[in-house]
């Protein structure tokens, strides 16, 4: 079965009321929402408390959502407007700020020149800006997938993948002629 | 591949969490099992205020029928009370006997 047919298979069973079915959305997609929202609010902890409230929110969703839809795009959705309101708020962000300065940076093949000016590049692009990026070039969403995921039109998105890209290549000396 | 895009790929596979990571799938649905939780005894409540209020809204015309009733009814009711208490306790052993439980 592919995936998409096996993620339409569980949303039905979990719109049925199975949660053995939800827990399998839960397994299959958790990756994917954590790395978007690490990426896009840059505080590991604060992205793991807003992935686990983003799925308890799209388990009380679930009834809302179409069988044919894309349910990655669909959480990352919910988690972006959980992570903008978040970073609007600012409460948890300051008290998850000490979690975040003693988090490991294991060793993953980056050179640390290149993830320092990685991390700041990141952090001072827009948010809007820094989601879709984290969403096309980094988790291999579709521009279409993009836009839909985050409610913004296909050629913002574009234009923020661009934009976004040379100003990472900028961050790492390179100059992009994208 | 170009070793800046090679560059850029290992930056973001840093910040990758597991594919499997079973206690943060366990939080997730710990957290579902609460709110459902949560959900239901809100529901339970609104049905016992719900019956409440028609019990109080009705109860001036229904008093004198259940005090009319109620002498002739006491002792089935009692019956019933004790039966529904026996099952209870048998925890299923007297439907499964009569074959309503398998």
């Amino acid at each position: 079965m592919n995936p998409a047919a096996l993620d339409a298979t569980l949303v039905r069973a979990a719109q049925g009321g199975s949660e053995e079915a939800f827990a399998r959305l839960v397994d299959r997609h958790q990756q994917a929402l954590r790395a978007f929202l690490r990426r896009a609010c840059g505080n590991r902890a604060l992205a793991d408390d807003l992935a686990q409230e983003a799925l308890l929110t799209a388990w009380s969703r679930i009834d809302r959502l179409d069988e044919a839809a894309n349910v990655r795009a669909w959480l990352c959705g919910i988690g972006y407007n959980k992570c903008r309101t978040e970073l609007r708020s600012g409460r948890r962000v300051r008290q998850r700020e000490a979690d975040y300065q003693s988090s490991d940076h294991r060793s993953t093949g980056v050179a640390p020149e290149d993830r320092l000016a990685l991390e700041q590049a990141m952090a001072v692009l827009p948010l809007e800006q820094r989601a879709v990026v984290a969403l096309c070039l980094a988790a291999e969403f579709s521009h279409a997938d993009a836009a839909e995921a985050l409610g913004l039109p296909l050629g913002t998105v574009k234009s923020h993948v661009t934009r976004g890209r040379a100003r990472l290549m900028e961050a790492l000396g390179v100059r992009d002629e994208r | 591949m170009s070793d800046d895009d090679a560059r850029l790929a290992a930056f973001f596979a840093a910040s990758e969490p597991p594919a499997r990571d079973l206690a943060f799938s366990a939080g997730v649905m710990e957290a579902v099992a609460r709110a459902r939780f949560r959900r239901e005894m809100a529901r339970l409540a609104l049905f016992s205020l719900v019956g409440g209020v028609v019990l109080w809204a009705v109860w001036p015309s229904l008093a004198p029928v259940l005090v009319q009733v109620g002498g002739g009814l006491a002792p089935a009711g009692a019956a019933l009370v004790v039966a529904a208490a026996v099952l209870l306790l048998a925890d299923g052993r007297a439907m499964s006997a009569l074959g309503l439980r398998s």
